[in-house]
């Protein structure tokens, strides 16, 4: 009985197109991913193998997503196959089994919705042989094929998945014999899957996420977080104990649901409830006299109709289930939203309005479309579905009218579901103790950023059901509208928004800002879209069959049929608009405002490079001193710049001309005396000056640099966000030409430069020990500056204020205008930033330096917080480092078009979006202002006083440093090894994280090649964990010796091993491993606490017992890892409580084995005893550091 | 006085199959019956009429609206209940017929409501106008159906089957609405249930295979099969013998034996005695012509 059914699901649905077409998508969308970079399921492929296991568990994971919509197709036919068919009756009163048929057809389900996931194989391996026969991508881009990585794949990850989910939709169906009601029970294992997901991006849930996510993909992630690039390779999905244990709970959880749903199965009908009709009264026989009526047909009519209409269709939504169920699922991810929100160091934003319009458009997004898509079809189709079509029909009404009705009501839906959000958001921010609700933002940001996407989008799908004769595949054709189109773009490499449907360019809201520059252009995309849409929904109308179903054909045929001439009116009316807003939008956005595709761009960098490579090494000047002159015209985003550039020629040669490489968006003028033009590059804006007389070594010449930005119309995509109206926020290199050829625009993805038959470039300069002309370039300025004299004369509009570098001297108004005159109080680096906006400023002394906090009036909250960092990291670097070099210590708040903070000279410009609005409340939590302020800071001696020369190792004393030195501002000022470790544990993840996404090689600290993960997460951790074996006052006597020889020297810039050289004499000889294994090799450690008991002795004396397992590794660049023998010290200790918040003994031991026992005697009994308690070795494992201390049970 | 003209009404499906083939009728006001087997086209020229179906070649005049081309304007005159009558789901009856209403063309609040409450009385359904719809029985969805039918000031209605799922009492109910409202206007009842014609039809056609084979009036047909038929009680086994030697016009179990109908201009014998012909002789000999067992 069970095969019988089994067999005939298998056999039914393999003779239905479904199975194959899924198959076959699901396998085109892996197929593109690993022939084309432009292509990418759940994040990009990096330097693994396009069919590394790790690739194929990624792909696979995401894919049981898409898989799963799938599966519902076929869970639910299996369970209402025979009820739609009404063959139940007939069926259930013949003597089957129960059993056979319920589990024949949910097995039979089950093998059929895993099939299609089989296309995901089917892509990698069709795609990975192709690939390379073709050329798409080169051969050694593949790796060896493992069939263990499907097996595994397919029975981890695809059959529990399908089973589990299948079970809850089979389950659904079953009970309520609804497919829209199926479909909710997908949309629920999706939605729990998202929830879970918001709960892992703070660390400290990880492993509960990991076992919370249904579909097994964040314990995927969990699990492979610290793969090196070889295990990606080689490993991909293991069974591993989470792995299982997640799998089980879910196998579980699937096998109970599908065991009660089978209980509660039966075969009869559920009584249907029969109300008895109360005996109508009989009705006298009157005779029939219909009232009168007056009866008329005008435009007033067609408004009361279409009013009739609208409120018809929007009551059935408002009403249906399906609605509902959607509004309740939105509530749940916009909750599980706020409560995983604005994560960062483990502490939350306040709930500034534009978080959660970041929320609503996170939340709402998914939901608004799944209702547009689904209630469109909904809308054409039910008069059909409800056999109501032909009395509606029939009816003397305008077609265009019931179809405008429809799209009315389905805009209305969305505009109640985002009130519905915003209602939820101002409870939220209510709730939370924060007051400032900007109801009107909420209000304007549905206008600037929704509303016109979903009329479009209402009126596009209404077209797609009027032309199809069949509902399924109108929602095939949307859904596919909706996904594919976008994929087809990036394939084609169109980047217009004037081709992908409803696209506007991209609005970022700022509080500073507000809808910034982005907002005139998404205003006319919008109309240029709606008057596109009511195209369509016009044609829409012409193919509107009313009364009896016709073929595409037939509705073509009726489109030839005339409509009323005011019809004819308005749709020419229509397309004459559109037709003139396409030219408009066409002229500002690919005429007046040209932009390259990224396709393009690729190929702009290997034109430059083959082109100009050859000016690499011409002799240049330097910049010895520039005196700007800048205009800022916010409201009109523009600015005009002139500067009197100092040139000195400090090589041990003549000059004989000079090279500028400008930048093309803003228009340059050169001038200096003496100098003619002899080359200039259409293209690239590259330039070439031939001076009339050689410029001597040693002379300087003055060159005079006129260039502007002019805002031109409006843009396919903002493409500059420094000028804006307010927080425009430029620096040197953006206004000035560069001198000579810029080797940053070079393509730096080794595999892309191979596809362009370019030379592999090395990401750095190798280290060179007492390196000669190599070290006269350092990293900032590459040789073109170093530390140089500015002035500045700044001027802006009169509500605003500029900042420039350096101490300000004067300040006036001239013509309307504000201006302001800067300089540098010490020769600094050539690196400066020009800000200005609507500020507020907070100002306070301390010892001789003026801290300036320039801010937006509406992030106040923090300032003095921020003060107070200020102080307490000069106090700190003063202290231990040396003198601050600038009278001025100023913290700018600049838009957030760019999340991050940087360290000019004396001023460090700050995202609005983080700092200024971290709920800093509770004092307890890491103080994230604390640390980036204090980095920031440590900046003006690490990188501004010292800094290193152009090759690997130097952002080791600058970025590594800088976050050093924020970690000991913090350390000093909380006081408690337990907070530190808080601290620490961010920068832990960074570089163990970010070693694992490496895409070409890790290097060891001392080599680092501007590595982030390296520099600040590898370098703050090595230094911190110095510092507590050697002493706080060694290191920084190491650092303050270094700083002292090299401070705003000139060339020879130092290196890393010039900082070693200070280092390791204040290194003991018991110590001195440290610098190799920390500092010039990849070192990582794997301890354990195997065993922790204590037995008491007498009341207050405990005898504690730990046995603990170390082992040392080192790793090579590409993650290949050997074990090596341990000899290292290691502290081991107990905690008073489980919180781990005090310790109670530390002990640094030498362990010199890998496994290895101590005892020792406490006064009170440990909660818990850990192996590195205060974590300070890098550890890839740390959880399995620390146990609980058990009782040791009497023998 | 309105009139219904067709001339020359012809369709063919795109499978081949002739839904009307030819049609040519008149029809005054009153009560028309439209009588045909399952798939005789009945429907198809109901919906060519309801402007829900184009036809191949041929006309429809109601009065000076062309129905072909002017569908617009025939929707202005037109009630129409069709065989399946479906609703909204979670939309009240006095909200469908109040949005019907609007359709109709009664923009004036005050007469749509009265003309929906009179409907619903009418109807019988008066107490329920809150009540959703669809949870209506059968025969009250068919009651709001006939009561939509009758929106406005209809010029002609087509009812299509519109006693299916009535109980005897609504049925009745129903044939005298519309023998009422059949006095001024144009009514088209398509039905397969003869009795129905009978009972209300001044005029009638049968349909069969998309041609009308019979129009005229009820009574006429009958007169003119009178003394025509024969009936008699046979075996069931000697049906076959029966069926090849006189032409059955059909067959109906009387007390577990086969009581058949045969047509004959003179008295055929053999037990067969002359019965008085009623409309369903009619019917079928109109639509068996090809002589064999139904």
């Amino acid at each position: 009985m069970f095969k019988h059914f089994f067999t005939t699901e298998l056999k039914y649905t393999f003779k239905q197109p479904m199975i194959y077409i899924f198959t076959l998508l699901l396998g085109l969308l892996v197929f593109f991913a690993v022939v084309s970079d432009n292509v990418t399921i759940g994040g990009s492929v990096g330097n693994v193998f396009r069919n590394a296991p790790h690739i194929i568990a990624v792909y696979t994971g995401v894919m049981t997503i898409f898989g799963l919509i799938i599966a519902t197709a076929f869970f639910n036919n299996a369970a209402l196959r025979d009820h739609q068919n009404q063959f139940n009756e007939i069926l259930f009163s013949t003597p089957i089994k129960k059993s056979g048929y319920f589990f024949g057809r949910f097995f039979g389900a089950l093998i059929l919705a895993t099939i299609p996931l089989l296309g995901v194989f089917l892509g990698i391996l069709i795609g990975s042989a192709l690939a390379p026969a073709f050329g798409w991508i080169e051969a050694d881009r593949f790796g060896e094929f493992y069939l263990s990585s499907f097996v595994n794949n397919y029975f981890l990850m695809i059959l529990p998945n399908m089973f589990f989910a299948g079970a809850i939709i089979f389950a659904f169906a079953n009970i309520w014999k609804n497919t829209v009601i199926s479909f909710v029970g997908a949309l629920a294992v999706i939605v729990a899957y998202i929830i879970s997901g918001t709960l892992m991006s703070d660390i400290e849930n990880e492993s509960m996420a990991a076992l919370l996510d249904s579909f097994g993909i964040r314990t995927y992630s969990f699990m492979s977080k610290y793969y090196t690039p070889v295990e990606k390779n080689t490993l991909g999905l293991q069974i591993t104990p989470i792995l299982i244990y997640n799998r089980l709970i879910w196998f579980g959880l699937g096998l109970i649901i599908l065991l009660s749903s089978y209980f509660s199965f039966s075969f009869k009908q559920k009584n249907k409830k029969v109300k008895a009709e109360k005996n109508e009264k009989a009705v006298s026989r009157t005779p029939f006299i219909l009232p009168k009526v007056s009866i008329n047909f005008s435009s007033a009519t067609s408004w009361r109709q279409f009013r009739s209409f609208f409120y018809i269709n929007f009551l059935s939504i408002i009403k249906s289930t399906t609605f509902k169920i959607l509004i309740i699922f939105s509530l749940l991810m916009f909750i599980s939203n706020l409560a995983g929100g604005f994560e960062y160091f483990g502490l939350q934003s306040y709930p500034v309005t534009y978080k959660m319009l970041d929320i609503i458009s996170n939340v709402s997004g998914l939901f608004t479309i799944i209702i547009v898509v689904f209630f469109s079809g909904e809308l054409i189709w039910r008069d059909k579905d409800n056999n109501i079509n032909e009395v509606i029909d029939a009816t003397p009404h305008q077609s265009f009218i019931s179809l405008i009705a429809k799209v009315t009501s389905l805009v209305a839906v969305t505009i109640v579901l985002y009130a519905f959000f915003v209602l939820s958001a101002v409870i939220y921010q209510l709730g939370t103790g924060y007051t400032r609700i900007e109801l009107g933002l909420y209000f304007s940001d549905f206008f600037v950023s929704y509303l016109g996407y979903y009329i479009i989008y209402s009126m596009v799908l209404v077209l797609i059901h009027a032309m199809v004769s069949n509902k399924y595949i109108g929602y095939f054709i949307s859904i596919a509208l909706i996904f594919a189109l976008d994929i087809l773009l990036l394939i084609a490499d169109i980047q217009s928004n004037m081709i992908s449907l409803g696209a506007t360019p991209r609005i970022i809201y700022s509080d500073m800002n507000s809808f910034g520059p982005a907002l005139v252009s998404s205003i006319w995309f919008n109309f240029y879209w709606i008057s596109f849409s009511l195209i369509c929904l016009f044609l829409a109308t012409m193919m509107w069959k009313r009364g009896t179903q016709a073929n595409f054909k037939e509705k073509l045929q009726l489109m030839r049929k005339g409509m009323p001439k005011s019809f004819k009116i308005s749709f020419f009316f229509v397309i004459v608009i559109w037709l003139g807003l396409s030219s408009f939008v066409f002229y500002n956005t690919q005429l007046l405002n040209e932009y390259d595709t990224s396709d393009e761009r690729e190929l702009l960098s290997v034109e430059y490079e083959k082109t100009f490579k050859k000016y690499e090494n011409v002799d240049l000047p330097k910049v010895a001193a520039i005196d700007y002159f800048i205009d800022i015209f916010p409201y009109k985003r523009d600015a005009i710049v002139k500067a009197e550039v100092t040139l000195i020629n400090s090589n041990e040669t003549a000059i004989d001309s000079l090279h500028f490489d400008c930048n093309s968006s803003w228009d340059t003028e050169i001038t200096i005396t003496g100098a003619e033009l002899v080359f200039e590059d259409e293209d690239f804006d590259y330039r070439i000056y031939k001076l009339a007389k050689p410029f001597m070594p040693g002379d300087t010449i003055q060159a005079t640099i006129n260039t502007s930005y002019i805002t031109k119309g409006f843009e396919n995509q903002v493409s500059n966000t420094s000028i804006v109206e307010n927080g425009t926020f430029l620096n040197n290199f953006q206004v000035l030409p560069s001198l000579g050829y810029n080797e940053n625009v070079e393509i730096s993805d080794n595999n892309t430069r191979k596809k362009y038959d370019l030379p592999e470039k090395e990401r750095m300069p190798a280290l060179e020990e007492n390196c000669g002309p190599a070290c006269d370039k350092n990293y900032l300025t590459g040789g073109l500056s170093d530390f140089i004299d500015v002035e500045t004369v700044i001027s802006t509009a009169s509500d605003q204020i500029a900042i420039a570098p350096g101490a300000l001297i004067k300040e006036w108004e001239e013509d309307g205008r504000k201006y302001f005159h800067y300089k540098v109080d010490h020769p600094s680096m050539n690196f400066y930033s020009f800000i200005s906006a609507r500020f507020e400023v907070a100002r306070e002394k301390w010892n001789g330096v003026d801290i300036e906090i320039y801010y937006d009036e509406k992030h106040n909250v923090n300032i003095p917080k921020m003060t107070d960092a200020v102080k307490k990291s000069l106090s700190y670097y003063t202290e231990n480092f040396g003198p601050y070099y600038h009278k001025q210590c100023r913290i700018i708040e600049f838009p957030r078009y760019s999340t991050f903070a940087q360290a000019f000279p004396g001023t460090m410009p700050y995202s609005e979006s983080f700092g200024f609005i971290i709920n800093l409340e509770d004092e307890s939590e890491n103080n994230v202002i604390d640390a980036v302020i204090a980095h920031e800071i440590a900046h003006q001696y690490w990188a501004h006083q010292v800094i290193g020369a152009e090759m690997q190792g130097s952002t080791m004393f600058s970025e590594g440093f800088s976050e050093y030195s924020s970690l000991m501002t913090m350390k000093n000022a909380s006081n408690d090894p337990m907070k530190m470790r808080e601290f620490t544990k961010y920068d832990h993840s960074r570089y163990l994280r970010g070693r694992s996404n490496e895409i070409e090689k890790e290097m060891p600290l001392y080599k680092v090649e501007n590595q982030g993960y390296i520099h600040y997460g590898k370098g703050s951790v090595i230094l911190f964990a110095l510092q507590d074996y050697i002493g706080e006052e060694n290191v920084n006597k190491a650092m303050r010796g270094f700083l002292e020889e090299y401070r705003y020297k000139g060339p020879p810039y130092p290196t890393s091993l010039d900082f070693l050289t200070f280092l390791e004499p204040q290194v003991p000889d018991s110590m001195k491993y440290l610098i190799d294994d920390w500092f010039k090799e990849i070192t990582l450690y794997d301890n354990r606490m195997m065993d922790a008991t204590y037995k008491k002795v007498e009341e207050g004396i405990y005898e504690v017992n730990l046995k603990i397992e170390s082992k040392k590794i080192k790793a090579d660049s590409l993650g290949n890892e050997t074990f090596v023998p341990i000899n290292d010290w290691i502290d081991i200790g107990l905690f008073v409580d489980a919180d781990e918040s005090e310790l109670l003994f530390q002990r640094r031991v030498k362990i010199d084995q890998e496994n290895m026992e101590f005892t020792f005697v406490v006064d009170t009994i440990p909660a818990k005893a850990a192996i590195d308690p205060r974590h300070l070795l890098i550890d890839r494992v740390f959880k399995d550091n620390i146990k609980s201390v058990k009782e040791e049970l009497a023998q | 006085m309105s009139k219904l003209t067709i001339s020359q009404l012809s369709k063919t499906y795109p499978n081949g199959v002739k839904a009307l083939d030819n049609i040519n009728i008149e029809i005054d006001n009153g009560m028309f019956g439209l009588l045909g087997p399952n798939g005789a086209g009945k429907s198809s020229l109901m919906r060519t009429l309801a402007t829900l179906q184009e036809a191949d070649t041929g006309s429809a005049h109601l009065d000076g609206i062309d129905i072909l081309n002017q569908p617009d304007e025939l929707r202005k005159v037109l009630g129409y209940l069709p065989q399946e009558f479906g609703v909204y789901p979670r939309v009240t009856a006095e909200q469908l017929l109040d949005h019907m209403a609007i359709l109709k063309g009664i923009t004036k609040k005050s007469e749509r409501k009265e003309m929906v409450k009179y409907l619903l009385d009418k109807v019988n359904l008066y107490d329920k106008r809150k009540k959703a719809i669809k949870g209506f029985s059968g025969g009250m969805k068919q009651r709001v159906g006939i009561a939509q039918a009758l929106i406005g000031s209809p010029k002609l209605i087509i009812v299509d089957e519109p006693t299916a799922g009535l109980d005897p009492s609504e049925r009745n109910r129903f044939y005298n609405l519309l023998a009422d409202v059949g006095e001024k206007v144009v009514v088209i009842l398509s039905t397969h249930i003869v009795d129905d014609v009978r009972e209300l039809c001044t005029n009638m056609a049968i349909m069969n295979l998309g041609e009308i084979v019979f129009k005229g009036a009820p009574q006429t047909a009958i007169e003119d099969l009178s003394g025509k038929v024969y009936q008699k009680i046979v075996k069931r086994e000697e049906l076959d013998n029966y069926a090849k030697e006189y032409s059955i016009i059909s067959n109906k179990m009387v007390g577990g034996k086969p009581l058949i109908h045969v047509f004959s201009e003179s008295n055929p014998g053999d037990g067969f005695e002359q019965v008085q012909p009623n409309l369903e002789d009619v019917f079928f000999s109109k639509i068996n012509t090809s002589n064999i067992l139904v």
